[in-house]
């Protein structure tokens, strides 16, 4: 079965040529000329992926992430004009996944889509040296336990289930194989978003800080994920 | 400031005016004090000679008047002061109170004087020692007396006096090239303040401005350099919007155009040869088009300047390797100097890794369209910087367009010919400047040219070497 992909763009010319495109990589494309068309579509018709332009009329992009996040795990790239890279940093923040900057090729786009989706194909490993492969994962003994089940692609605290995107998700499968070791950006940035030396460090940044808001007691002074200066970052379990 | 001046500069011009106006100044007031103290002085020591010639005269005629006086007593029995001589002639004959002197040192203007009866006093030396003559009649004794007063103290006074004053003109004249070069330097100060702002300005610091002034004199060419920059600063900035807006507004089209046209590729087997020829054309023109708007923007990102640079900590060497592999050269064509005895961070530069890197690919580009591709790549430290040289296997750029060929839209060989955009080198050379390094070209040693790239070493642990994520949101 094929995924289902939105496009959110206001060009006609730029949606109909990237929709034609896509639907040659394999894609089934939704097409949405505008965030409260593209809203209504996510809410009847949810989506596997979405590439959304920044630069809208009414409704712009960063707010359309804002409101499709709670409901919607699915990766979200954004297209943006590289020169503001203000809004490439407040659109990660707003909760996309990635970036392609304008002009784009479509081989690129493809690339990016087929990284997000990829399986976290991981095993996780509290001491790096433990014989069994381990899918379920004690991170957080405090409180109700904090659990990352990676068969089940869920982190659940206690009852609950943690809500992470699919990209947090990844993130956090990563750094847990093996806990304990360091990760640097650029480890990160090849094994979650598939790119290489000269991908932008501050899409790891920006993840592992939203990382921390859904699953650090206090993200100000993160107890789980923590910076280790000038090297990366360690998932700590505690 | 035209002529013999121009030469001493400012600053040595109006210190020496100092200098020379303190030491006329303290020089004429020396004079003047010493001439007057001279004058002073002497008159003093003249009264006094005077008082005591008298009062030594009168003793001398009683002594003369007694009674079977022998002269030598009397002059033994006057009780003169030591520094006086006393001489008296008497009956065609010179008496003296000492022996070594006597009528010779008497000047002759003093005995006529005498001789004619008046009390007659002059300067002279005696024996190379400055001296008094005071002449006196005795008519009652019929005879002369002469008094000669020694003023050795009075000159050694006045030489002093002399040698004080001349050493405090001369004090004056450095106080007043001292006080010059103060006031010099105070003048200069904001000519400084204006060259360092300008020269900031021409390395492309257009926010640099002179910070206001309450000096009155000062106020008017503050405030026309501040707005002379603001109206530069403004115009460069509104051409940069221009360019920017135009990239902008071209993109959106040319977007939708090469997805287009990568799905009618596509579908390129389905077609006659004749459509198949248009779209590889429309294809080549399309990839040609996109790059030169891509280098546009990119030069409207470095005119922007750092406001949209990410810059981080990397190993310049390492970069240069990824560079290569990356656009599928061969690795092995890096050479890097000096790893083994460097210490970590040997190469470390602070950079926008993807506009370094793609500067780095447009040299490597410019060397396959103009000179037959890359012969090799070398790193190296020289003392705090990082040079990077790509040497290529062409003949060289003639001397004449080294500069040349960093300026926009200037190729070397004919248009036709060459896909490139002709920005990738004018991309390069501001890439480097805006992180504060440069370029030039020059021949390589084995032939072919050799374009270098400069840039600073980055300092140890900057405290912003690594973006913290628990401050990502400060951003």
């Amino acid at each position: 079965m094929s995924l289902k992909l939105l496009v959110l763009e206001d060009d006609d010319g730029i949606r109909t040529a990237l929709s034609l495109a896509m639907e040659d990589e394999g894609y089934e494309v939704t097409e949405a000329p505008s965030a409260e068309v593209a809203l209504q579509l996510v809410q009847r018709n949810p989506p596997d992926l979405m590439l959304v332009d920044l630069m809208l009329g009414g409704m712009d992009g960063f707010s359309f992430i804002r409101e499709v996040r709670p409901t919607s795990q699915a990766p979200i790239i954004v297209l943006s004009a590289k020169t503001d890279t203000h809004d490439i940093v407040a659109a990660l923040e707003a909760g996309a996944d990635d970036y392609v900057t304008k002009p784009f090729q479509v081989k690129e786009i493809g690339a990016r889509l087929r990284a997000l989706r990829r399986r976290a194909g991981v095993t996780v490993n509290p001491g790096g040296a433990s014989p069994a492969e381990q899918t379920t994962l004690v991170l957080d003994s405090d409180g109700g336990p904090l659990v990352l089940d990676v068969n089940a692609g869920v982190v659940r605290r206690g009852a609950d289930e943690v809500h992470l995107t699919l990209t947090e998700f990844r993130l956090l499968c990563e750094l847990a194989s093996p806990a304990g070791r360091v990760l640097s950006r650029r480890a990160l940035l090849e094994r979650v978003w598939d790119r290489g030396y000269f991908g932008d460090e501050r899409i790891v940044d920006v993840h592992v800080r939203r990382l921390r808001t859904k699953i650090e007691a206090n993200p100000n002074a993160p107890q789980l994920v923590v910076t280790v200066r000038g090297q990366g970052y360690r998932l700590d379990i505690r | 400031m035209r002529g013999p001046w121009s030469r001493w500069g400012l600053r040595g011009t109006v210190t020496a005016s100092f200098a020379l106006g303190a030491l006329i100044v303290s020089a004429l007031l020396s004079v003047g004090t010493y001439l007057t103290a001279r004058h002073y002085l002497m008159d003093q020591r003249q009264a006094t000679a005077l008082r005591q010639s008298y009062a030594d005269a009168s003793f001398v005629v009683d002594g003369l008047l007694a009674r079977d006086a022998r002269i030598p007593d009397v002059l033994s029995n006057v009780n003169a002061p030591v520094d006086s001589e006393l001489v008296v002639r008497k009956d065609d004959r010179w008496y003296s109170s000492a022996l070594a002197r006597g009528a010779q040192t008497i000047p002759t203007d003093v005995r006529d004087g005498v001789v004619g009866g008046a009390v007659t006093f002059a300067w002279t030396t005696a024996d190379d020692q400055p001296a008094l003559v005071v002449g006196v009649p005795l008519p009652a004794a019929d005879a002369e007396f002469y008094e000669i007063v020694s003023t050795t103290e009075l000159r050694a006074t006045l030489t002093t006096l002399a040698v004080v004053l001349a050493a405090f003109a001369i004090l004056a004249a450095l106080a007043g090239a001292g006080l010059g070069r103060v006031a010099s330097r105070r003048l200069m100060a904001p000519l400084d303040d204006v060259a360092t702002a300008a020269a900031r300005i021409g390395a492309g610091g257009l926010q640099t401005r002179l910070p206001p002034t309450e000096d009155p004199d000062l106020a008017t060419i503050v405030g026309s350099f501040n707005s002379m920059v603001e109206a530069l600063d403004e115009r460069i900035q509104r051409d940069a919007r221009f360019a920017a807006d135009l990239g902008h507004e071209l993109r959106s089209p040319l977007t939708a155009l090469v997805a287009s046209v990568q799905v009618i590729e596509r579908r390129r087997d389905e077609m006659p040869p004749r459509t198949q020829r248009a779209l590889d054309l429309v294809s080549v023109e399309l990839d040609r088009f996109q790059q030169t708007l891509e280098d546009l923007l990119e030069l409207g990102r470095l005119d922007a300047g750092v406001r949209t640079q990410v810059l981080t900590q990397v190993d310049a060497a390492e970069l240069v390797r990824i560079s290569l592999e990356q656009s599928h050269r061969d690795p092995s064509m890096l050479r890097v100097t000096g790893t083994d005895r460097g210490p970590a961070g040997h190469f470390t530069v602070r950079v926008d890794k993807q506009q370094l890197g793609r500067a780095l690919v447009n040299l490597y580009d410019n060397a396959d369209r103009h000179a037959g591709g890359v012969r090799a790549v070398t790193v190296q430290r020289i003392r705090d910087r990082v040079r990077i040289d790509v040497d290529d296997r062409g003949d060289g750029v003639p001397e004449a367009d080294r500069d040349r060929i960093f300026e926009r839209f200037v190729r070397a060989g004919s248009r036709g010919s060459l896909p490139g955009s002709g920005l990738g080198l004018s991309i390069v050379a501001e890439t480097a400047s805006s992180l504060g390094g440069r370029v030039w070209c020059e021949d390589a040693p084995g032939g072919g040219a050799r374009f270098s790239m400069e840039l600073h070493i980055a300092p140890r642990q900057a405290p912003t070497a690594t973006p913290v994520a628990d401050h990502v949101g400060a951003w």
